[in-house]
């Protein structure tokens, strides 16, 4: 009876230790997913106007996930020190719901991530990007989104297009439409700006003269922040579920060696 | 037959002189693009020329360089004596009655040979939008009306009467854009992170609510059985039982 007494008691030192890391990834996921719902680089309107915006919804579940998850380790924590039988079977249930929302929010941020390619965002740049007419107030406002990031990543970012400048000669549109090819071969924010915000060169500029205008495309910087994000829900929280498969099969079994 | 073959000859080289287009000059160097590193070498209504440095020599210092932009179909019977912004040359009637037309006038003078190595000496064919309806001006140099392929050459004139020209250029075909419409944003399916993150998520899960039914059949089962242990109290009662008996049934709660 000693040994399986030890051997209970081990099994609880490590259920206890379990719930307090699974307490404080909680946290940690809570924290992570807050940072990336609060936009940090900007680009959110480019995702909402793909009408895909999956990845954000897998971070807003990830921020209660993650609340959740500390709650339930502080009752999982109790309960097994308690040896209490309800108790645990509370605990195991609505950790069982929680990982199911958590597994949920993974899958989505994994699957949604292969779906945003440089192609996706090319058309909707060149459809999207300074377009004049607008069919309703809700594609006005994502035009406006979608004109004002694209202007701002050009700008911060010292990059042209998706792939680069030569984006806006190969396809027809929206920006087209309203300014000639010969007066703005890409758009303004192409050029490199002086402190003041007006091109050092604009002729420079227009002939596509290296070190007036930026020749690279802004699929890196559009991507790097997007695929942090991504993976950042996707891979913690598989880690995290991953930790809490081991800790909940350790609470069924102990569970069952419960006396009522 | 003697003064028949005198008076052939001067014929014969009057033929000649006509089939070249009423005037004998030779043909310098043609124009070539600007160095392809220049993003905006071609683009969809423009495209930039090196400057003819050192290539007309020995021209008065008065000459006004020409350039000459014409269709592939103008440049067999290409006339050099027709006025710059003439008939047949308006830049505005290009492709449209004109399949020529001449632009980019300056003087030699803005052509210094040789040129200073390190600097950009361009010319950006198609520039000047403001006149490019505008019929008083037939020699603007506006944005090319298609793709083309289009032809050009220089044309030095000392007042009317061409004095130097290029040879033509080789064909020079612009950009053309697709339609943004045709691009396809279709995924290439999904990378293999997912489809691992997928599938032992869901093997987890599986077992867990198979753990979960197990659980609950066999734990309902045996709230008896002889291998669960007592809680931490219990170690207590057995004490009490070798001590106090009469404890023993409230040790069990």
């Amino acid at each position: 009876m000693a040994r399986s007494d030890d051997g209970i008691r081990i099994l609880q030192g490590l259920l206890v230790f379990g719930n307090v890391v699974i307490g404080m990834c909680g946290i940690a996921l809570t924290a992570e997913c807050i940072f990336f719902v609060s936009n940090p680089h900007g680009l959110y309107p480019l995702l909402e106007a793909t009408g895909n915006d999956d990845i954000y919804a897998a971070a807003w579940i990830g921020i209660f996930v993650g609340f959740a998850l500390l709650a339930l380790s502080i009752l999982g924590i109790v309960a097994v020190i308690k040896s209490n039988r309800t108790l645990l079977l509370v605990y195991i249930i609505l950790m069982l719901i929680t990982y199911a929302f958590e597994m949920a929010s993974c899958i989505t941020a994994a699957t949604q991530r292969d779906f945003l390619t440089p192609n996706l965002f090319l058309k909707q740049m060149l459809e999207r990007y300074n377009k004049s007419e607008a069919v309703n107030n809700n594609d006005k406002r994502m035009t406006e989104g979608v004109t004002k990031t694209w202007d701002k990543l050009m700008l911060q970012s010292q990059c042209c297009g998706v792939q680069g400048p030569t984006d806006w000669q190969d396809y027809t549109s929206a920006f087209r439409t309203t300014h000639s090819d010969a007066d703005y071969p890409w758009p303004r924010n192409c050029c490199v700006m002086n402190a003041q915000g007006s091109p050092i060169n604009l002729d420079g500029c227009k002939l596509g003269v290296p070190g007036y205008y930026n020749s690279n495309g802004c699929y890196d910087a559009i991507s790097g922040p997007m695929n942090t994000h991504a993976w950042g829900v996707a891979w913690f929280g598989f880690a995290i579920l991953c930790w809490t498969f081991f800790v909940l099969l350790g609470t069924m079994f102990y569970w069952s060696r419960v006396e009522y | 037959p003697h003064s028949g073959a005198r008076t052939m000859l001067p014929l014969l080289l009057l033929l000649l002189a006509a089939a070249h287009g009423l005037d004998d000059l030779p043909a310098l160097k043609a124009p070539v693009l600007a160095n392809s590193s220049l993003g905006g070498q071609i683009t969809t209504s423009t495209f930039v020329l090196e400057q003819p440095r050192c290539v007309f020599k020995n021209v008065p210092e008065d000459t006004v360089i020409w350039l000459v932009v014409a269709d592939p179909s103008a440049v067999p019977d290409f006339n050099n004596s027709v006025e710059p912004g003439g008939p047949g040359r308006e830049f505005q009637q290009f492709l449209n009655g004109s399949f020529a037309y001449m632009t980019l006038n300056t003087t030699i003078l803005n052509y210094p040979c040789p040129k200073n190595p390190g600097d950009i000496t361009v010319l950006r064919v198609g520039s000047e939008t403001s006149c490019a309806t505008d019929k008083a001006r037939p020699t603007c140099n506006g944005p090319l009306p298609g793709p083309g392929p289009y032809q050009v050459k220089f044309l030095a004139l000392n007042g009317s009467k061409p004095v130097a020209q290029t040879a033509w250029s080789e064909p020079i075909t612009l950009k053309k854009a697709q339609p943004s419409g045709s691009i396809s944003v279709l995924g290439s399916g999904h990378s293999a992170g997912m489809i691992a993150l997928t599938s032992i998520l869901s093997i987890l899960f599986a077992i867990l609510l198979a753990g979960l039914l197990a659980m609950l059949i066999w734990g309902l089962d045996a709230s008896s059985g002889s291998s669960t242990f007592s809680k931490p109290e219990a170690v207590t009662v057995r004490r009490y039982n070798t001590h106090h008996a009469y404890d023993q049934p409230a040790a069990r709660l």
